[in-house]
């Protein structure tokens, strides 16, 4: 059946949206992680939206919950002033062993210069496509925000880093879990040092740790090592749930990353690198 | 003035696709999997409008998607545009906007339309698809359910009382 002038005119438009789309594909593809002019663009004009609509909802959830969670505060309440007892003499003991390590004023100086550099972020928003690749931040450039900067959840366990792109008031974050990531670093026991890398499914995967490496012990905690000029040293990363060897050069080696999903609603950006400070 | 009002309509309900999105990853992000509150839009105005209108919003839709995922930038605005010109083209030609004919319909849209998106994916990204625990299988049939939904809620408000 023929098409009529119509017809043809809607396939042409078609025809050109689908080559329009084609050549963002082909552009993209070489660039890897880093994002075009125009994907940026939809970004920062869209950006702001989610993160009104997000600040209204938690608004609302904030207001119901205040109204009908007064019974269980007083409860938590409780619970809450023993959990400060317990830290004020963590924090005590630990400023003390400190102490024996850096003078007063050096502690001082230090740890102002760390809650400077500490921005505490909202997640609004998560990846369409998959959400173990990336979430929103409602930080952007406005507030110092600038890619590459190291991500923590609010138990201070690393989370990702800040890409590109970054709008005025908020930003994207790729979590260690997007298979494209990569972070060094080292186990706590045997210091056993890898690439760490996500599976895009929640977990992460240690690389490029060949078969005759001794040591690595399932159940031993990992931290960054500073190595990639990305993440600051230290920073408590996951823990290895299965090591494998399966004839091939590398083992296998999975990881459980520390930071919970469920649990980010609130993350730190590290604005600085720690050990400039240290 | 007309077609000035139909534009506000859309844009306002692709708005309200993108709040919707926004929310449900905020409640629980695996809902994305089930539920892309940018296919039903597609979808709908497609079906009203005709395959022109469903390219062109099929594209914008696709391309925000895009724009907010770790990705290919153009991969969903691929698979929508192809969505958007299916919907409006078959529509105009057969009636489809019976219940259970609307319900098959956008059925067989959205499965088309994330088949086209994961093929790409996978064809792009060369890894394999996150499917949430197979959730992203009841995709289609959520849009579906949704859409028909809406078609007939639509049709109720138009529909004047006697």
């Amino acid at each position: 059946m023929p098409f009529s002038l119509r017809e043809r005119k809607n396939v042409i438009v078609m025809a050109v949206l689908v080559f329009f789309n084609l050549f963002l594909i082909s552009i993209q593809v070489p660039l890897g992680s880093e994002h075009t002019l125009f994907n940026k663009i939809i970004f920062s004009v869209f950006s702001p939206v989610q993160r009104a609509v997000v600040s209204a909802a938690a608004a609302v959830s904030e207001t119901w919950n205040g109204f009908f969670g007064l019974r269980g505060a007083r409860v938590e309440n409780q619970k809450l002033k023993e959990d400060i007892f317990f830290l004020r003499q963590e924090n005590l003991l630990l400023l003390d062993k400190l102490k024996f390590l850096q003078g007063d004023k050096m502690i001082q100086d230090n740890l102002a210069a760390i809650r400077k550099t500490v921005l505490s972020a909202r997640v609004i928003g998560v990846d369409a496509s998959n959400y173990y690749k990336s979430i929103v931040i409602n930080r952007g450039g406005a507030d110092g925000v600038k890619a590459n900067m190291a991500v923590c959840d609010k138990y201070g366990n690393l989370v990702g880093r800040v890409i590109e792109p970054v709008a005025l008031k908020e930003a994207k974050v790729q979590l260690i879990t997007d298979e494209d990531s990569g972070v060094s670093v080292i186990s706590g026991t045997d210091k056993v040092v890898g690439l760490l890398s996500g599976d895009s499914r929640g977990g992460c995967r240690i690389r490029y740790v060949v078969t005759t490496t001794l040591g690595g012990q399932e159940g031993e905690d990992l931290f960054t090592t500073g190595y990639d000029k990305l993440f600051p040293p230290g920073i408590r990363v996951g823990k290895i749930t299965v090591i494998k060897t399966d004839g091939s050069f590398f083992k296998t080696i999975q990881v459980q990353p520390f930071f919970s999903y469920g649990d980010l609603d609130q993350v730190a950006v590290l604005k600085e690198r720690f050990e400039d400070l240290f | 003035m007309a077609n000035i009002k139909e534009i506000l309509k859309t844009a306002a309900a692709t708005l309200a696709a993108f709040v919707l999105y926004s929310l449900l990853g905020k409640i629980d992000p695996s809902l994305l999997l089930v539920l892309n509150t940018f296919s039903l839009v597609v979808i709908f105005f497609s079906m009203l409008k005709g395959e022109l209108f469903g390219v062109l919003l099929g594209a914008l839709c696709g391309l925000l998607q895009d724009s907010f995922s770790l990705g290919v930038f153009g991969v969903a605005g691929l698979s929508k545009t192809l969505l958007g010109f299916a919907a409006g083209y078959v529509s105009r030609k057969m009636n489809v906007f019976p219940f259970f004919r609307n319900f098959i319909f956008i059925f067989i849209l959205a499965t088309g339309e994330l088949a086209v998106w994961a093929f790409l994916y996978t064809l792009v990204f060369s890894k394999n698809l996150i499917t949430g625990n197979a959730l992203i299988f009841f995709q289609p049939l959520a849009t579906a359910v949704l859409g028909s939904l809406i078609f007939a809620l639509a049709r109720r408000l138009k529909t004047p009382q006697t």
